[in-house]
């Protein structure tokens, strides 16, 4: 499927937005499970050629060095320069202003904002992050460089925990506070800004280890797996910490628990695990006067009620594909959290037509937004996803879901 | 035999219990005792394989997780160590060779590592080709070991065409009918399966093991 390279924004979306209260009180109301004037919307964009194409400009020719046979050598050589002068981290920086201006342009309520200046580069194809694992360098259908591609862990015992270089884990807060309060200054009236960055506690402890060494671990050296989490916990804090004082309002906590046949370990386990130091990350990020949304791809179900005590404000994805239904999870913990998400990737918002689209946004709106507690968004982000059919979900949200909403 | 004794059926429950409880630490001291008291190689792989099966009913009763399936694995590959030289070479493979692989431009292989776990200790033969495999490795595997299946896994939907290519090339090199092909991962539906033309759908590792004695037909 092509797109046009430039993708107008419909009139239909211009000005309605501000008149009928502003997106702040919109998605805090959803957040805080009251009825706002409308169904809010919130983005999760991360991919360069569908930002560039709402901002109309080219990105940065990224993929195109990395994967020139040329430029890929050069690259190959100056590797450790790249990663000590950082360069691709200010790119990181720019990045997430970016995706936040296309989020504005386009009309949302609020916008998902990851700021990732994690990478590190072996080469041209490989690279490793800050966490300690290590990956593919990839490129999307358009030669743009992706999200890297996970391959496996660097740290496989307590004593390469110990061993491994955590000053630009340290580092990260600081540089994260210099990001968002660019993004905040810029963007803070015109959208509700929810800051996250990669990964969560789960997936801290399972991906720099692998998951054959996590499986281990988990059952027979706990102690080991709970220090990680432990500083993961602390290192969280901090980035809460920052983001509050670059005013930010909300927050993602990003942490991929499931899969589609349900939790990747017992609910029992995760309770055991992670349930304090998740308490602690809520607690501060209230403390703050943000609110705190929990993301999760897969079937959630065994973890709802869980996510609910550990005090965060919202669950995101929701994913239809892992057999999620938003009328099953607003019956379980509609009454104290916020659903956000549901949105389908794998053929709505890829390739399905606009009545498709707008059918899938009145269903969603009728099955979890009767009395607020409902932010509409896609799931994920994916490269496929169709600009064009982004809009189409927007413009149908302004038809459906204004309270009261419709039988 | 005096109440002291171990009877060579204890054995082999120690040896199934052993893998159902993930231990880790003493699968191969147990398998050991197992072989020094007289037990046959084959009865303690079957043994294990029993204990593999058992770990894929908690896994269905919703008891055992996706880590524990994986861990259950380790146990497996670990008192494998001290089995695999004893025992014939067709003893493993019984009911049929299956080859697996992630797709080209895709490299999760949790979900494919398990699925060869679980294939293997039940009695498959397991040709992992691993990740990002072109569709010509594909083909020219089947062709080599003379594979009954093949498992195709697909985490990324932008990596969906790469299952269309594995099947045409199949086609063209006149294996398609010999062969059934099963697909699994993140981004497969019945939807795409159909669409794919390809012959099953697997939801899990545990799954993947009836899909596959049906395909074969064991």
């Amino acid at each position: 499927m092509t797109e046009p390279s430039h993708v107008e924004k419909p009139l239909y979306l211009e000005g309605w937005c501000c008149l009928l209260g502003s997106r702040t009180e919109r998605v805090l109301a959803a957040l805080e499970l009251r009825e706002p004037d409308r169904v809010p919307t919130m983005d999760v964009m991360e991919e360069y050629a569908n930002i560039y194409k709402i901002l109309g400009r080219r990105p940065i020719p990224l993929g195109f060095l990395f994967s020139n046979k040329y430029t890929g050598r050069v690259i190959d050589r100056l590797a450790p320069l790249i990663n000590r002068s950082h360069v691709m981290d200010r790119e990181m920086d720019r990045f997430s202003y970016d995706r936040t201006a296309a989020s504005v342009k386009m009309g949302y309520d609020a916008s998902w904002v990851m700021h990732v200046p994690i990478w590190r580069f072996d080469n041209s194809k490989v690279g490793t992050d800050i966490y300690g694992r290590y990956y593919d360098v990839v490129f999307d259908r358009e030669g743009n460089i992706g999200t890297p591609m996970y391959r496996g862990g660097l740290i496989k015992s307590p004593a390469d925990w110990d061993a491994w270089d955590k000053r630009d884990l340290l580092r990260f807060p600081a540089r994260t506070n210099v990001a968002f309060s660019r993004i905040i200054k810029d963007f803070g009236n015109d959208i509700f800004v929810m800051a996250g960055f990669l990964y969560g506690l789960f997936e801290n402890s399972w991906q720099p280890l692998g998951f054959e060494r996590f499986a281990v671990a988990v059952h027979k050296e706990k102690e080991f797996i709970s220090r990680i989490i432990k500083f993961y916990e602390d290192h969280f804090c901090m980035m809460l910490e920052a983001w509050a004082d670059a005013g930010v309002p909300g927050a993602i906590y990003t942490d991929d628990m499931a899969y589609r046949s349900g939790p990747m370990i017992s609910p029992r386990m995760m309770r055991e695990l992670y349930t304090d130091s998740l308490s602690r990350i809520t607690e501060t990020a209230h403390r703050l006067g943000m609110k705190i949304v929990a993301h999760s791809c897969g079937n959630v179900y065994a973890l709802l009620e869980w996510l609910a005590e550990c005090g965060f404000d919202g669950v995101h994805a929701l994913e239809p594909t892992a057999g999620i239904e938003l009328a099953t999870v607003k019956e379980m913990v509609g009454d104290r959290l916020c659903l956000v998400g549901n949105m389908d990737i794998t053929r709505i918002l890829v390739d399905a037509d606009r009545e498709e689209v707008f059918q899938a946004v009145r269903e969603s709106i009728q099955a979890a937004g009767k009395g607020g507690g409902y932010i509409l968004a896609p799931t994920n982000s994916h490269p496929d996803i169709s600009v064009e059919r982004l809009y189409w979900m927007l413009e149908a949200v302004e038809e459906y879901g204004y309270y009261p909403l419709s039988a | 035999m005096n109440g002291k004794e171990v009877s060579m059926g204890e054995h082999l429950e120690t040896v199934k219990k052993a893998i159902v409880d993930l231990e880790l630490e003493d699968i191969e001291k147990i398998v050991s005792s197992a072989l020094d008291a007289g037990e046959e190689p084959q009865a303690v792989l079957d043994a294990m394989c029993a204990g593999m099966g058992s770990v894929g009913e908690l896994f269905d009763q919703g008891e055992y997780f996706l880590v524990d399936l994986v861990l259950a694995g380790e146990v497996m590959k670990e008192g494998l160590k001290v089995l695999e030289p004893l025992l014939e070479a067709e003893s493993m493979g019984q009911k049929g060779t299956v080859v697996l692989f992630t797709v080209k431009g895709d490299v999760h292989d949790i979900g494919k590592n398990l699925v060869g776990t679980m294939l293997s200790t039940s009695g498959f033969k397991v040709v992992d080709l691993g990740v990002d495999v072109p569709k010509e490795k594909v083909v020219d595997a089947v062709r080599e070991h003379s594979a009954q299946a093949i498992g195709m896994s697909v985490l990324l939907t932008s990596m969906v065409d790469s299952i269309s290519d594995v099947v045409s090339a199949l086609s063209a090199a006149g294996l398609r009918d010999g062969v059934k092909i099963a697909i699994g991962g993140a981004c497969t539906t019945q939807q795409l399966a159909d669409k794919m033309g390809v012959d099953a759908l697997g939801r899990d590792a545990v799954e993947a093991v009836r899909i596959f004695e049906s395909l074969c037909g064991s």
